[in-house]
């Protein structure tokens, strides 16, 4: 599904990410941690094609993702706000973002009633703009709308940062049954060990950019990641 | 010194924001510019005597000059009300701190006063009152003159401000207002109500009595209590941003753009973009007053030989929105470039929209203009001309070299005086795109003819046309080269 051969990324000499061999396959849940500057987001980024390597490739099935299109049909991604388009309200981006993925107006409103639960009756129906909401709510579109086009991939940053606790354990439980129901690929990095080791069935660890530990999750793969963090 | 420490702060977050040394070569130009019009008014300044002397009136250049002082208050406000920038002085964080709320206020409107800017038109009055006020009368009236208009500048700046903060800036208020203005100086033409002998009489006070200072003084007293006034009643922030945000979202319907697919998606986006940031629809109001450009020059006898600065008008007339909104085309996505690259959207597809969108304002200006071709069938192959020219060939160097432009732009602030995300690049692609045709143009003319200038133009703009796919090829591959570069410095902000 995803490989990652060689994978390197510098600034001004310094090596930011260094991933030698990597391969994630269809339907796994890969899980990212690492502290601050670990090069969590980086991976990410280079995953997404946003930024260009300094050496190296990645391939999202058996395509090279760099300056190429075809892999934007098959992935949803959420990083940060920028991934929104925060002068539109909800109705008009989730509209917009299904259209490019050919989606009907009932195949959308399908998609938001699925969404319902999560959304905890917030962001819907409201002529407010995106760039008016607050951050958490922002986060909640902006993972929705990496959802509307059925994508086989899904990249998260820090998904469970800035929300309320009652919408962290939906969309652990909501990213559970994704994997269950569609066998849908995702990479989600967090802060956070518990959640991260729940909805995860891989951990990788990354330090000044490299992997550091590669795991399957167990039951003693909590304690283990605490022990690594612990100072 | 409590107020030191604000200026001082003030002052650092000027200089301390990114970009401030970045854009050296941007505040150089700027400051040619300022001196270049700095000359001019000084220039104006010192042959104002002579000028009013000669004009067909029995009163001394003073008193045509009081007259118009009214007119010079209201002009200042309307300027004030479209381009002024209210203080953007950040209050919340001094808010919490230990810090008389007076004293906040007092230099949240007494700051701008400090503004250079403002006193531009001393450059004028000063010369001109030395040249002719002392002549006339004395130092003394002279000096008094002077102040009194110091004072209309004071006046001037606080009004603007309060009319801003109390009724916000929208276009219909802005219209009214113009309107008014309008009314008025039609009645003064038609001799109904005279403005000026108001006042004529109403400086002439002011500047001759020797308490009349007092009064002008008084002015500038009520205009700043009645924004005491308005900070006393709009004191917590969250009032005073939903007064500031007078735009509420009207979700207009642009689902006629849905037959055209992904592409037609994409313009309503872009769209949107402009009619929702407070930078863009000033650029669009800006358009709107640049299209009565053309009756400076076509009316001009002057210019009525040069074909290449006529060739200049005609392209920028049927290139308004193009130029004006072209030179930021992709940039002004920074602030969701990442998103736009990671769904599902094919570099092509993009850039096309963003052809289309800029055919589009070609094609609208175009239209909008076609009451110039009164002016004469020169005009009108003058236009046809800038117009296949524009669109065959302007556009694509727009594509191309937009990717270039690397520094994210920030949309909510009005676009007048904004050099935000300027930099020289902006300028230097203004050279091949409006300077080139303009020098072929004149240099063909004068070897040959106007008709083998235009034609050559207009070949150039249909064989544009004709690769149209070719020249898109062009600008995919050069976006993506430059992708990276471009996504990074979107993300760094300003």
């Amino acid at each position: 599904m995803i490989q990652v051969s060689n994978l390197q990324k510098a600034y001004n000499g310094v090596t930011v990410l260094n991933i030698p061999d990597m391969t994630i396959p269809q339907g796994e849940s890969f899980g990212l941690v690492g502290n601050n500057g670990a090069g969590k987001t980086t991976f990410f980024r280079l995953i997404l094609d946003l930024i260009e390597p300094t050496q190296g490739e990645v391939k999202i099935d058996d395509q090279l993702v760099m300056r190429n299109d075809a892999w934007k049909t098959s992935t949803g991604s959420f990083l940060d706000e920028g991934f929104l388009i925060d002068f539109l309200t909800t109705e008009e981006y989730f509209k917009f973002v299904g259209k490019l993925h050919n989606k009907t107006d009932g195949d959308i409103a399908l998609f938001l009633d699925s969404m319902k639960d999560f959304f905890n009756d917030e962001i819907l129906g409201s002529k407010k703009l995106i760039r008016d909401f607050s951050k958490g709510n922002q986060k909640k579109i902006g993972i929705a709308a990496a959802l509307i086009g059925d994508p086989k991939i899904l990249i998260l940053d820090e998904p469970f940062t800035a929300l309320d606790p009652s919408s962290q354990i939906r969309l652990k439980r909501f990213l559970t049954d994704l994997q269950t129901r569609f066998n849908m690929t995702m990479l989600i990095s967090s802060h956070d060990l518990n959640h991260i080791t729940e909805v995860c069935k891989r951990i990788v660890v990354l330090e000044k950019g490299n992997v550091v530990k590669d795991l399957q999750t167990g039951d003693d793969t909590l304690n283990e990641l605490e022990a690594y963090f612990a100072v | 010194m409590l107020i030191l420490d604000l200026v001082v702060q003030e002052w650092k977050k000027s200089y301390r924001a990114q970009g401030f040394y970045k854009n050296l070569a941007v505040s150089l130009l700027l400051g040619f510019f300022t001196l270049y019009m700095a000359a001019i008014l000084l220039f104006i300044g010192f042959s104002l005597n002579e000028i009013l002397e000669k004009a067909d009136n029995t009163l001394n250049p003073m008193e045509l000059f009081n007259g118009a002082m009214l007119y010079i208050m209201l002009m200042g406000l309307i300027i004030r009300f479209a381009m002024q920038q209210l203080n953007t002085f950040n209050l919340p964080p001094y808010q919490v701190l230990p810090i008389k709320r007076s004293l906040l206020i007092n230099f949240l409107l007494l700051k701008p006063l400090t503004n250079p800017i403002n006193y531009f038109l001393l450059l004028v009055v000063v010369p001109f009152a030395i040249k002719s006020v002392v002549g006339y009368y004395s130092v003394g009236v002279a000096l008094r003159f002077v102040l009194s208009f110091v004072f209309l500048i004071w006046f001037n700046s606080l009004t603007g401000a309060y009319i801003k903060r109390k009724y916000g800036s929208s276009l219909l208020s802005f219209l009214l207002i113009i309107l008014a203005f309008a009314g008025i100086v039609a009645l003064e033409y038609f001799k109904v109500f005279s403005l000026f002998n108001i006042s004529k009489s109403f400086y002439g006070f002011i500047v001759l009595n020797p308490y009349g200072l007092l009064v002008a003084l008084l002015m500038v007293a009520v205009a700043f209590m009645l924004n005491k006034w308005f900070f006393s009643q709009n004191f917590y922030p969250e009032k005073f941003n939903s007064k500031i945000k007078s735009d509420k979202t009207v979700t207009r319907d642009l689902s006629f753009l849905n037959r055209f697919g992904v592409i037609g998606e994409l313009i309503g986006l872009e769209l949107k973009l402009i009619l929702r940031h407070k930078r863009t629809k000033s650029i669009l109001y800006m358009s709107g007053f640049f299209l009565f450009y053309g009756l400076l020059f076509y009316t001009n006898k002057a210019y009525a030989h040069n074909s290449g600065m006529l060739f200049f008008v005609a392209m920028f007339m049927t290139g308004l929105l193009m130029l004006m909104f072209g030179q930021w085309i992709i940039s002004w996505d920074s602030s969701h470039f990442d998103s736009l690259m990671t769904k599902n959207i094919p570099i092509r597809t993009y850039l096309n929209a963003n052809y289309y969108l800029l055919l589009a304002f070609n094609v609208i200006c175009f239209v909008l203009t076609t009451p110039y071709f009164f002016f004469g069938m020169k005009i009108v192959y003058m236009h046809l001309t800038a117009f296949i020219f524009n669109a065959g060939v302007n556009i694509f160097l727009l594509l191309f070299f937009a990717t270039y432009n690397t520094r994210k732009l920030d949309l909510s602030k009005s676009s007048a005086m904004n050099y935000q995300g300027t930099t020289y690049k902006n300028f230097l692609i203004v050279l091949p795109l409006m300077f080139l045709p303009m020098i072929i143009v004149g240099v063909l003319t004068s070897l040959a003819s106007i008709a083998v200038a235009l034609w050559t133009l207009a070949t150039l703009g249909a064989l544009g046309i004709l690769f149209r796919n070719q020249l898109i090829t062009l600008c995919v591959n050069q976006f993506n080269r430059r992708k990276y570069i471009m996504a990074e410095g979107f993300r760094e902000g300003e």
